[in-house]
């Protein structure tokens, strides 16, 4: 193993010896340093063992899965973790990012996608706990005065709405699902509906996004929520 | 005939016996009263109304002329005798006919217990030991037994009672085309014949719930009406539950294979995919030590290509098994065409695409996954057939000829639409024009009917071809844009 001084630690838990190789070898090539671990218990051991800066985990792996591991690792590290997941696997996704994982991509992915939302976590992991304004290109959220500018001109948002913004922004990058949002915003009130959701995500998208045909803040993730994919700057 | 003589017989006789014993013994009047009185009774008792009534008349007159003086005459000296006499006239056909009457009740309490025994019986035979599919053959033969048929058989009806469809024959003289078997089956109602020797041909109509399913026929039956009926209900619960088991043992039969169709979907699509994404991984690194290279571009591109034909597949595979069922939600079209652009970054390396939506865009609801699907394949065509430096345009707008719908089209400057396609409306596979109309574009519009859209190609003003999807939009106020 490559031993990098200073690099990023990855550890990557898959039980197809192949996919594991790969991605170990990607990883190292871009820089990183690689662990693997061919299910849930292995990569618990190697993460109690290897510390590692970020997660990638398959979920259905036999005698300890990918939500087992999720689960172990969110008892005692915030460390973020990117599951490996298939497509169309809508529940096993939700089920996932409600226990605690941070984003997903879908097999079989780009390497090239891949690399990206790893950077993005890595980053996000070291400037996660700054206080203030939120700060987006074209965007900014003063959290302390509840004040939202676009494009240097002040937006006026109901109180749900910018609680909803505050949340997604927050969480820029990663998928949020809508029971998150409910959990967050309505505090899990009962009754609280995913179209009651969609509607005040609606009527806020329409307030930020200047052109329709190009979302540049909020994006749909189908049957998951939301993700807000502007870049902090 | 001849029981009825026998009974006259055996009354005169009892009568004369009992005379003879009186005067031998010689018994007072009183006491012969008496005598005749029991012997009256035994009569009765034995052999019934007839024989009783006959004993009775025949102890009056023997009375009579034994024992009331003048004796040896059938004429009455003493009035108080003919008192004494009537008395007993009366007592004794009373009684004889109260005797008869509990004699008759007894036997045919015996009848309708036999009857019950026999219903029961078959009941068992129908329901506990005929546990299998073609039981109802079986079920009639044992029922026409029970009523004692000579004859006969079960008719079924499969379509209606149009379609008799015999089932079993006991005599093998049954005929179908027995024009009383429609009618029964239309009417539902019983039909008896007269046949010889007082036994009847009965056509017992076999109903659970309304409609006939078909016709027992008992040829030669001395059985009573009510026993036929029981037994009727029987043959066609017994019908009926058949019918039941058949239903079980083929959707028994379909849920296995449903199962094995979703088990094989999933292992075919993590089979499928794990490898994929091995070889993409693997030809990443190897566009990374090759440099540029022409080949391995066309092969990262064909390989994305046949990944997402895998994902069209497995999509059309889980419809058709059932294991699929889209889920609608509202989905701004912005959304889906830039899933749709993500999900083909080799294919669209250097290509340029123009997306505009129309402000006043309603929310799609769709089901993404399919809505992206369909668009990731319009949009892989309308590249490939794109002459270089010519953009491929996504719009969206509101349906400008039915409200409540979106029209969203992917345009290109290729060729224009292929005849197969024109004529079709669709995508018609035919020798030499795999390109338009190949496997990508018969999944299109197979998604996009599950969708509840349409999927038309028309030629483009200026050149090149119009790919229009019209889907409905989230109604409910939920919109999203």
């Amino acid at each position: 193993m490559i031993r990098v001084p200073g690099a990023a630690r990855i550890l990557v838990v898959d039980d197809d010896p192949a996919i594991r190789r790969g991605l170990v070898a990607e990883l190292q090539a871009a820089g990183y340093e690689a662990f693997e671990a061919a299910d849930g218990k292995e990569g618990l051991a190697h993460f109690a063992a290897d510390v590692p800066d970020l997660v990638l985990t398959d979920l259905a792996m036999p005698r300890s899965d990918g939500y087992e591991l999720i689960a172990a690792i969110r008892k005692v590290a915030k460390t973020p973790i990117v599951v490996l997941s298939v497509r169309g696997g809508d529940a096993d996704k939700v089920r996932a990012l409600d226990l605690g994982a941070d984003d997903y991509v879908p097999k079989p992915f780009s390497v090239r996608e891949l690399l990206a939302r790893v950077r993005a976590h890595l980053r996000r992991t070291l400037d996660d706990a700054t206080p203030g304004p939120l700060k987006f290109p074209g965007l900014s959220i003063d959290r302390e005065r509840r004040l939202v500018t676009v494009e240097g001109r002040e937006v006026r948002l109901t109180p749900t709405e910018f609680s909803i913004l505050e949340f997604l922004a927050s969480r820029a990058g990663k998928p949020v699902t809508i029971a998150q949002i409910i959990g967050r915003v309505w505090h899990g009130a009962p009754g609280t509906t995913p179209d009651a959701v969609r509607v005040h995500v609606g009527s806020l998208r329409k307030k930020l996004e200047p052109d329709p045909a190009r979302p540049r803040f909020i994006l749909t993730e189908p049957w998951i929520g939301y993700r807000f994919v502007a870049e902090p700057l | 005939m001849g029981r009825r003589a026998a009974d006259v017989a055996l009354a005169l006789g009892a009568v004369a016996a009992t005379a003879a014993f009186g005067q031998a013994v010689g018994t007072n009047a009183t006491t012969a009263g008496f005598l005749f009185l029991i012997a009256v009774l035994g009569v009765a008792v034995a052999r019934g109304l007839v024989a009783g009534t006959v004993a009775s008349l025949a102890a009056a007159l023997a009375f009579n002329f034994f024992f009331l003086p003048p004796i040896g005459t059938f004429t009455i000296a003493d009035p108080s005798n003919w008192v004494a006499l009537s008395a007993f006239l009366v007592a004794s056909t009373v009684t004889s006919r109260l005797v008869a009457r509990a004699r008759q009740r007894a036997a045919d309490a015996d009848a309708r217990r036999a009857e019950i025994e026999a219903l029961y019986d078959l009941s068992i035979d129908l329901f506990a030991a005929t546990n299998r599919v073609g039981a109802p053959g079986v079920a009639a033969g044992r029922a026409l037994k029970t009523i004692g048929a000579k004859g006969g058989g079960l008719l079924l009806f499969r379509e209606g009672p149009g379609h008799v469809e015999p089932v079993f024959d006991l005599a093998g003289n049954l005929d179908p085309a027995d024009p009383l078997i429609e009618s029964v089956g239309r009417q539902g109602e019983t039909v008896e014949v007269p046949a010889a020797d007082g036994a009847r041909d009965v056509y017992l109509p076999l109903a659970v719930g309304g409609k006939a399913s078909g016709v027992l026929v008992a040829r030669g039956t001395r059985a009573e009406k009510n026993a036929l009926e029981s037994v009727g209900r029987l043959v066609a619960l017994a019908v009926e539950r058949e019918r039941f088991l058949r239903e079980r043992t083929h959707l028994d039969a379909l849920r296995e294979s449903d199962a094995l169709k979703t088990s094989l979907l999933r292992a075919v699509s993590h089979d499928l995919r794990t490898p994929m994404t091995a070889i993409r991984m693997g030809l990443t690194r190897i566009r990374r030590s090759a440099g540029d290279s022409t080949a391995v571009d066309d092969v990262a591109r064909e390989t994305e290509r046949l990944s997402r034909r895998i994902d069209n597949l497995l999509a059309m595979a889980r419809l058709d098994a059932g294991t699929f069922v889209p889920r609608p939600e509202p989905s701004p079209a912005a959304d889906l065409f830039r899933t749709a652009l993500e999900s083909l970054p080799l294919v669209l390396e250097g290509q340029e695409v123009k997306v505009s939506v129309s402000p006043d865009t309603p929310d799609l609801l769709v089901d993404p996954a399919l809505a992206v699907e369909i668009l990731a394949n319009l949009v892989e065509n309308a590249a490939r057939v794109s002459p270089p430096r010519e953009a491929v345009e996504l719009r969206a707008e509101p349906d400008p000829l039915e409200r409540k719908r979106v029209r969203l089209e992917v345009l290109d400057r290729g060729p224009g639409v292929p005849a197969a396609l024109k004529r079709t409306g669709g995508g018609t596979r035919e020798p030499g024009d795999s390109g338009r109309t190949g496997l990508g574009l018969e999944i299109c519009r197979s998604l996009a009917r599950a969708l509840g859209g349409t999927i038309t190609f028309v030629d483009r003003p200026g050149g090149g071809t119009i790919a229009r999807l019209d889907f409905p939009t989230a109604e409910d106020g939920t919109n999203l844009r």
